[in-house]
């Protein structure tokens, strides 16, 4: 018998619900990102965006599904890491569905829901993950019952990065496509630093070489296109690490920057040079929206990894390596 | 002459010849077409002289590391001794907790030794660590070493250590921390303290608050 899960992601910009079977169907997959009209995300507005727009996209995804309240079965929600505010708030409507519907609560690592909403799409086994977004920038991959961080950035993450150049550029948020249609007609490399330590990586120095470039001047689909190829470089060069050492032979692309499409061209040739498969999550399921939480809490549930709502508080630091994978074998 | 490749690396390929009757690695850093072609110039390049030189400078120091014999500038490739012996990621796994204890010491001795010299390796992982049949310990792949190190770098380094231990030694990383960190401490006496501290603080960097 299948059962139905109900999963609400907002952990920053976007609020999601979505509606998946534990036969890994994606019943409906609703979501509204907040997008201001100048400068950056503050996480008290986004956490008003997600409390005046959430009801209405669960209603919406209830409805998309063709079920109704009565054919949930369970409740998960990203509870971290992620900005307080919108973790909070999230959290709150998900107590709430939880207790009313007296269903219980999973409590899901959104970084460990990329990862298998991802696997569930590709039908990847043990993948080394590249994880891109706003907000985080991680090379992942499963060892000892947990899913580690075999790479990171060292200081911020490459859509941060992404954005706040485009800002200063006069881009609305988020910036990445815009960069990238840029991009495409930049001719000219200018040398930006190129930094990567073991297996890690760190932005901050190129961003700011990368403004002064535009601010003296520099055409900007030039400047766009060195960011491009500087900032993906590194990270094929992480990831390139990562897979020579931990042998996999799998390579998964996820998150809001794996919609870039030179990216996903230079991993492509990242894999193949190692003989690995390679998967780009498809853009509906590679963003933060709820079906990623909605699937990782029936893998959770099925091993009896739920949470009580007295213990389901917050944790916007959790790392990704901080929970075991119960769900997954050796 | 050159046959097979011995082993792929994230961005080297190495051979394995015989000259002068001794056995030298051959590592060479190939192209790689789905990077923009400026850039992968640039890194073979700089990364292959600074292999060279920096194998050097920390032989100066006091690390064991491979001689370098000769260096192929246009086809980026550098010859060295081969360096008969075990990686310390697969000695990790068969030896028991003292002897791992001693040579994560040795590890951290080692480490303390290059950024005494103002020196850090930049990817100190276990499997950059031979130990070879005397039980002499030696660092390889200085690819992405740097001279001039200051206190973050060097805190990077550190970081860059124990995320090795984390990742692939999970089971028994605090210990394995713990060993080399004391060796640390006895190379580099006090000055270690605030690099220790530096190397807490980069963990806690790049997330998501």
């Amino acid at each position: 018998m299948s059962i139905v899960c109900l999963g609400i992601e907002g952990t920053a910009h976007s609020f999601g619900a979505g509606l998946v079977s534990s036969k890994g169907e994606v019943l409906s997959n609703v979501w509204d990102m907040f997008s201001p009209e100048e400068g950056g995300i503050h996480p008290r507005e986004a956490s008003r965006h997600h409390s005046d727009l959430g009801p209405k996209i669960i209603g919406e995804a209830i409805e998309k599904a063709g079920v109704t309240f009565e054919n949930v079965d369970l409740i998960a929600f990203s509870r971290g890491p992620g900005l307080g505010p919108c973790l909070r708030t999230t959290a709150t409507v998900a107590r709430t569905l939880a207790l009313k519907l007296s269903i219980p609560l999973i409590g899901v690592n959104h970084c460990v829901a990329h990862i298998e909403i991802g696997c569930l799409e590709s039908r990847f086994e043990d993948p080394v993950t590249v994880y891109v977004s706003g907000g985080n920038t991680q090379v992942i991959a499963y060892a000892g019952r947990r899913f580690r961080t075999f790479g990171e950035t060292l200081d911020i993450a490459i859509g941060n990065m992404l954005d706040t150049f485009g800002r200063e550029a006069g881009m609305r948020f988020p910036a990445g496509p815009r960069i990238e249609i840029e991009a495409k007609q930049g001719r000219n490399y200018h040398t930006l630093p190129y930094s990567v330590k073991g297996m890690d990586l760190s932005y901050s120095g190129m961003l700011t070489a990368a403004k002064r470039l535009h601010s003296e001047g520099i055409p900007l689909n030039d400047v766009c296109f060195s960011v491009q190829e500087t900032a993906f470089g590194m990270l094929a060069e992480i990831s390139e690490r990562a897979i020579a050492h931990t042998k996999k032979k799998e390579l998964l692309l996820t998150g809001g920057v794996a919609r870039n499409n030179r990216l996903t061209e230079i991993l492509r040739g990242v894999a193949k040079r190692h003989d690995a498969k390679f998967h780009r999550v498809t853009p509906s399921l590679a963003g933060d929206q709820g079906a990623m939480i909605a699937w990782t809490g029936i893998l959770q549930y099925q091993v009896g990894d739920v949470i009580e709502v007295a213990e389901s508080q917050v944790l916007p630091k959790w790392r990704t390596d901080d929970q075991d994978i119960l769900w997954r074998g050796e | 002459m050159i046959d097979e490749p011995w082993t792929l690396g994230a961005e080297s390929v190495i051979y394995k010849i015989e000259r002068w009757g001794q056995i030298l690695l051959l590592k060479q850093r190939p192209k790689k077409p789905y990077l923009l072609q400026a850039i992968d110039a640039q890194l073979r390049q700089s990364r292959t002289s600074r292999e060279c030189k920096m194998l050097n400078v920390a032989r100066g120091l006091g690390i064991p590391t491979p001689a370098v014999h000769w260096v192929d500038r246009s086809s980026f490739t550098i010859a060295m001794d081969y360096i008969e012996g075990t990686r310390l990621r697969e000695l990790v796994q068969d030896v028991p907790p003292k002897t791992l204890e001693k040579l994560c010491v040795r590890l951290g001795r080692l480490v303390g030794l290059l950024h005494m010299g103002d020196v850090v390796h930049g990817d100190p992982t276990t499997s950059n660590v031979i130990v070879d049949r005397i039980g002499k310990m030696w660092l390889i792949d200085f690819g992405l070493a740097e001279m001039n190190a200051t206190t973050e770098m060097k805190g990077v380094d550190l970081h860059l250590m124990k995320r090795a231990f984390e990742t692939t030694h999970w089971d028994i990383q605090n210990e394995m921390l713990d060993a080399a960190l004391t060796g640390y401490k006895q190379t580099l006496g006090e000055n270690a303290n605030s690099i220790i501290v530096r190397m807490e603080e980069i963990r806690e960097r790049g997330r998501y608050h």
